[in-house]
């Protein structure tokens, strides 16, 4: 079942929760304080979603939760195929989801060799520098091939994250603020990318606090609000959905 | 002055005079440390990692633990084991007093809190956002962790050189586990020691250039590999 290419993901009912510790040990449950509640999202290939809301809502947890490197006090996921336990379902999601920082984390060495690190076990033989030399020209780093990856601008560390993306191909990209600080210039040519991941099929979750940027690549715009999600009809390519998004109208916000 | 220079003088003769009990206790220095601090150091690289990136309950206690045990004096260290293993201790039927076996432990003890305490702040340096995106690059956790060893080598070879260069010219647990005898527990700090109150002092000046040169050849070799990390691209 996990070598299946997702097309469709829905994950319902995620709550997470920060619960007071005395001495580190001893969890408080009383004195908890609530980051999602109950919250549900749901993801397609080749769409793009944009999550918005204030700083400090959950966004970067929602988005951390999604890629599997948070644990939700629960969750239920369901895929195209079939429903999932968490834990199965952070098995797929290690393999098909790919979660980009706000400032992406380089490693010590070259822009090839973090490029390295986002190949798998099989693409590492032969045909790893191809790779490589290509994902560069995707990205169009090519004069940056040999530069200390630590050195680079914000602009540049976001394309090689993404050129990694590339590299990996997961099924799901999700991006917490991927254009915040950045110039306009770096901040087009990152949505260029982005709109080339949405187009090759991708299913795409960007968190953003500012409601106006990738107005031409969001299909659906979402409000993280008090630990739930909601639903802004306000755009124009939601007519093109026809599927919607959540089936509990409850939880929809006119906008 | 004139007897202190000639002392050096002499101390440097028996170097090179390749004086076999003065070479013979040199080996047992460096292999008693050797092997306490590779035996160490696999355990208390991991601990140092789950320390960093782990969240389980306790986890501060267990820091503050090992903080605490860096202070711990190395003759309280040794105390500690020589009851242990002492013929009425709990480990006593293993007969490993004044052996050394028994130095190994001690200096395994010793160096454990430095290797967890140096490896867990060098791992910090490093943020949790390191290991996430190896991770969310497809990485199993192994590989994951190999990445991450190769982000902080810099502060983990500090924390092997700070550890070695605790065990090597620590004195009180190895007298105290060794016993300091002749062709089998007596190493250079011991043997140091000895010589001093004995008032032959070129034997302890020769093991004495012996440890300061190695200090210096450690720290050197780490400054040089870490100007040639910085200026790698």
């Amino acid at each position: 079942m996990t070598d299946k290419i997702l097309t469709h993901i829905q994950f319902s009912n995620i709550n997470k929760y920060y619960a007071k510790k005395h001495l580190g040990i001893f969890t408080d449950r009383k004195n908890s304080k609530t980051i999602l509640d109950s919250a549900e999202i749901e993801l397609k290939g080749g769409k793009c979603v944009l999550l918005t809301g204030h700083n400090g809502s959950g966004k970067s947890t929602l988005l951390r939760i999604l890629a599997g490197m948070l644990k939700p006090n629960s969750a239920t996921v369901a895929t195209g195929f079939e429903s999932l336990s968490w834990k199965k379902a952070n098995k797929l999601i290690r393999r098909q989801v790919m979660y980009l920082y706000q400032e992406p984390y380089m490693f010590d060495g070259s822009v090839t060799r973090n490029l390295r690190y986002a190949l798998n076990d099989k693409q590492l033989g032969s045909k790893a520098n191809h790779q490589i030399t290509q994902a560069l020209k995707w990205a169009n780093l090519e004069h940056r091939a040999e530069t200390s990856a630590k050195c680079l601008s914000g602009g540049e560390r976001q394309r090689v994250a993404l050129a990694q993306a590339w590299l990996k191909q997961p099924s799901i990209l999700l991006l917490d603020e991927p254009t915040a600080n950045m110039d306009e210039e770096s901040r087009r040519s990152t949505e260029e990318l982005l709109r080339r991941f949405k187009d090759s099929g991708t299913a795409l979750l960007i968190a953003s606090h500012d409601v106006n940027h990738f107005s031409q690549t969001m299909d659906k715009r979402l409000l993280l609000e008090k630990g739930k999600v909601f639903e802004i009809a306000d755009h124009v390519n939601s007519a093109h959905d026809n599927v919607s998004l959540f089936p509990n109208t409850s939880n929809k916000l006119k906008a | 002055m004139e007897s202190v220079s000639s002392t050096i003088l002499e101390a440097i003769a028996l170097l090179f005079s390749g004086d076999a009990e003065l070479w013979g206790i040199i080996g047992i220095s460096f292999r008693i440390s050797t092997t306490a601090i590779i035996i160490a150091m696999i355990p208390a690289v991991l601990i140092g990692f789950t320390l960093a990136y782990a969240d389980f309950p306790g986890r501060r206690l267990l820091i503050s633990i090992f903080n605490t045990l860096l202070a711990v004096p190395a003759v309280v260290v040794g105390l500690t084991l020589y009851i242990v293993l002492s013929r009425q201790g709990p480990l006593g039927e293993w007969k490993l007093l004044f052996s050394q076996t028994a130095m190994v432990i001690g200096q395994i003890a010793l160096s454990f809190p430095i290797l967890v305490a140096m490896s867990h702040s060098a791992f910090q340096s490093v943020e949790i956002r390191a290991w996430d995106t190896a991770r969310t690059l497809g990485r199993n956790p192994l590989s994951a962790f190999f990445i991450i060893m190769k982000e902080v080598r810099f502060g983990l070879l500090g924390a092997l050189l700070a550890g070695y260069g605790r065990i090597i010219a620590e004195v009180g647990a190895s007298m105290m586990l060794g016993g300091n005898i002749l062709n089998s527990t007596r190493n250079i700090p011991t043997a140091i020691a000895m010589e001093t109150s004995k008032g032959e002092f070129a034997q302890g000046i020769a093991l004495g250039i012996i440890l300061v040169s190695m200090a210096f050849i450690l720290t050197m070799s780490l400054q040089y590999m870490q100007g040639k990390g910085s200026i790698r691209t």
